[in-house]
């Protein structure tokens, strides 16, 4: 049977742009090459971060994971979040994360991010099937 | 060995200033038991800035990894998060070990996203005092034993380089092969 699942997050630009300022390794632990790439190339990449971290928690939520709490989580660095050709945002998935959603039988995934001058919003589907007993 | 220069205490006190700064909420409110999701309302980014905080404060490296990630590498797929995304029997067996004390809420067949309200500021400290306690006897760049604490940090007596302790990743690691040779858990 197929099962969705669905997650979504909010981030407050003001305080992310404070948090990346004061702590020079969020960036390089929690984005990939790519993802700094191309934040990097935007006028106001922070904004850019923000959206990106937005979709990285939304996907951890829709995964049912949950943050880990006792260290800083290099799980949100093996959901990337890049443009494709069209420039819409897709998932990517590595590591541990991929590992549990092939648990879930995920073949399908899909991100919208929007932001405004203080927030950043992302919302994940995940399509799967659910494992029967 | 720590060589006591960094005790408990002052561990527990720097998280609380980590935890004020970040949440603005009453020192007097943050007790070890205090969970920080459910008591103090954090979200994910106030557990990245505070665990950087803490970093920073005690020149250390926190784990990137979570305990049962590790589980999974070391002793094989599905040993710690069933195909539901629950927990095994083992990784609560295991999770009861690290926490070190009695967490009733922790059942196997518990989904994922339920442990992190299980963090606590003591389980946070305790973290850090692990990483504290891999201070080496010796400088490991001028060899000599005169380690001295200024605030937070801990620097040689001798040369003035930073000490530097292993990481929240191998001594996890090392943790789980120790659990492992005592207990047979997987």
């Amino acid at each position: 049977m197929m099962q969705i699942y669905q997650g979504i997050d909010i981030v407050e630009i003001g305080k992310f742009r404070e948090i990346i300022l004061r702590h020079p390794d969020f960036i390089p632990d929690i984005f990939t090459e790519k993802e700094r790439a191309y934040c990097d190339s935007k006028k106001d990449s922070s904004v850019h971060y923000a959206g990106r971290f937005a979709a990285k928690e939304a996907g951890i939520k829709a995964l049912g994971i949950g943050m880990s709490g006792g260290g800083i989580d290099h799980t949100l660095r093996e959901i990337e979040v890049l443009p494709s050709k069209s420039g819409r945002p897709e998932l990517q998935l590595s590591g541990w994360i991929e590992k549990l959603s092939q648990k879930k039988h995920i073949s399908q995934l899909t991100v919208s991010i929007s932001h405004s001058e203080h927030y950043a919003i992302a919302s994940v589907v995940l399509t799967g099937k659910q494992n029967t007993v | 060995m720590s060589q006591n220069l960094i005790t408990e205490s002052m561990v527990f006190d720097e998280l609380k200033k980590a935890i004020v700064e970040t949440l603005n909420v009453d020192a007097n409110d943050i007790k070890p038991e205090t969970s920080l999701i459910n008591d103090l309302g954090a979200e994910s980014l106030d557990f990245l800035d505070i665990n950087y905080r803490m970093e920073q404060s005690f020149g250390i490296k926190m784990a990137r990894h979570f305990v049962l990630e590790h589980v999974e590498e070391m002793f094989g797929e599905g040993s710690a998060i069933d195909e539901d995304g629950a927990l095994t029997d083992k990784a609560v067996e295991l999770l009861k070990l690290r926490f070190e004390e009695d967490v009733p809420e922790l059942q196997a067949g518990m989904d994922m996203d339920e442990v992190p309200a299980l963090v606590t500021a003591g389980s946070i400290a305790a973290g850090v005092m692990d990483i504290l306690e891999s201070l080496p006897e010796k400088c490991t760049h001028c060899g000599a034993s005169d380690w001295k604490a200024e605030g937070a940090a801990v620097k040689c007596g001798a040369c003035g380089e930073a000490a530097v302790y292993a990481n929240g990743d191998d001594l996890i690691k090392a943790w789980l092969e120790k659990v492992q040779t005592e207990k047979n858990l997987f």
